[in-house]
């Protein structure tokens, strides 16, 4: 008999056992498109046909969309991918990453305001670290010498467009701006809150010679091209609708960065 | 003795734990030989033109294109008659293996770091990796399903999925020309960069 609440409670505690040791390695499973019950890979009847269904956005304005990329592709193609390869040409690699570091510092900002609206103080104090190290010790931001420090390194970047995803705000409708390229009504909003804590543009506006924020963002523009052109080219090399490819590419890489 | 009864009864709760996993190992190993063997195949390669010819038989054993197929083009595979749906696969399978080939530069490798699967519903994996190369490095994820073994489905590049990108352009070509409008285009490019 005594037997017995020992049993109820291994009863009780199946369900419990069940979730807390299998929980590290399952998430929940996906919604009714999950597949998987030993169905054949090649069987053609499988239900599993909208799996990638998800993820689309809206595209009200398609036209002046496509308009819009197909003058950024012209421009790409022959302005802006001929600068970018001749300025990966003409400076070297170490050169290129100490300038990419030294911007990506000065946008310490932009990083700890978000965490902080995110609520995410952890974070925020991870990222005020590492700009104290990095301008510190890495010469004014050009060294990225807080990697070197486990409690510093590979601190997911913070931006206002993941702010508005976490605050549960959609996308809204996609937009291709002229020369920055995909975006949608939130991540627009989101662009602008960016260049408002950016310290760069402060500087421009405290003293009054906001012409100074032209070639600063050129140069900011140039150290992200090479990157964002692989990106691109990635993306529509193999494609059959460019502007299509792009556009769900965009949708899936902001979910990506937004949700870490 | 009550606590050895105990523990006699929590064995089976914790070998089902153990069995709901079982598949991951197995998966894992799938992918690294396959990793392996691409990256010996391509050590081999004389230059980039060889590079599709020498992958396409490894690919073809561990990437199952019939999933791939299927899903990139979505419901509308239901009104794809045998016949075609045949064609779309040979077109598509040729189409990833070349997009596939042109990311490797023989003589320069990436180095790739396996992180712990998970498993996102039965018979079915995901492997994260982290991809470094020429000093940039990329959230490379890899989706495994079991049907006769495992087999890659999908690849999700920083988050963003080969399937899911041909799948949208599918559905427009699909919605507006059905069938042969998704052959016709694949048929296009294959031919444009041969």
């Amino acid at each position: 008999m005594k037997a017995f609440p020992l049993l109820l409670a291994t009863l009780l505690a199946c369900p419990a056992l069940l979730l807390t040791s299998c929980a590290g390695t399952r998430k929940p499973a996906a919604p009714a498109a999950a597949v998987g019950d030993g169905k054949s890979l090649a069987s053609s009847d499988a239900d599993d046909l909208d799996e990638y269904a998800a993820s689309e956005i809206s595209d009200p304005i398609e036209p002046v969309n496509r308009a819009t990329f197909w003058v950024n592709h012209q421009l790409y193609r022959f302005v802006l991918k001929p600068i970018s390869k001749t300025y990966e040409f003409v400076i070297p690699q170490p050169v290129r990453k100490g300038i990419f570091n030294a911007f990506d510092n000065i946008d310490f900002p932009v990083r700890l305001v978000n965490n902080t609206l995110q609520g995410n103080f952890h974070r925020a104090g991870q990222e005020t670290g590492k700009f104290a190290v990095n301008t510190v010790l890495g010469v004014g931001g050009i060294l990225r010498v807080s990697d070197k420090f486990p409690a510093l390194a590979n601190v997911p970047p913070a931006s206002t467009s993941q702010t508005f995803q976490k605050w549960g705000i959609g996308h809204g409708p996609y937009i291709v701006l002229p020369l920055i390229g995909p975006s949608s009504a939130r991540d627009t909003v989101g662009l602008a809150g960016d260049y408002v804590l950016n310290p760069v543009t402060w500087v421009a506006y405290f003293y009054g010679i906001l012409a100074w924020t032209i070639p600063v963002s050129a140069a900011e523009t140039l150290y992200v091209m090479p990157d964002k052109f692989r990106q691109y080219d990635a993306a529509t090399k193999n494609s059959l609708d460019r502007y299509l490819a792009i556009r769900r590419s965009y949708v899936q890489y902001r979910k990506e960065a937004n949700s870490k | 003795m009550k606590i050895r009864r105990y523990l006699l009864l929590l064995a089976p709760l914790l070998l089902l734990c153990g069995r709901l996993n079982a598949g991951t190992p197995e998966a894992e190993k799938r992918l690294q030989s396959a990793v392996n063997e691409v990256l010996t195949a391509a050590e081999s390669a004389p230059d980039v033109a060889a590079l599709p010819a020498k992958l396409s038989p490894i690919l073809l054993r561990h990437i199952s294109f019939d999933a791939m197929t299927r899903r990139a083009v979505g419901p509308g595979w239901r009104q794809f008659t045998n016949a075609e749906k045949e064609k779309a696969v040979e077109l598509f399978t040729t189409l990833i293996i070349r997009t596939y080939s042109e990311k490797i530069t023989p003589g320069e490798y990436p180095v790739i770091k396996f992180k712990p699967a998970s498993t996102p519903a039965p018979g079915r994996v995901e492997v994260p990796t982290i991809l470094t190369y020429r000093g940039s490095t990329y959230e490379v994820t890899y989706r495994l399903e079991e049907a006769e073994g495992w087999r890659i489905t999908d690849v999700m590049i920083e988050g963003v999925s080969l399937v899911a990108n041909y799948r949208s352009q599918f559905d427009a070509l699909f919605k507006k020309d059905g069938a042969n409008g998704v052959l016709n285009a694949l048929t296009k490019e294959k031919a444009r960069n041969k």
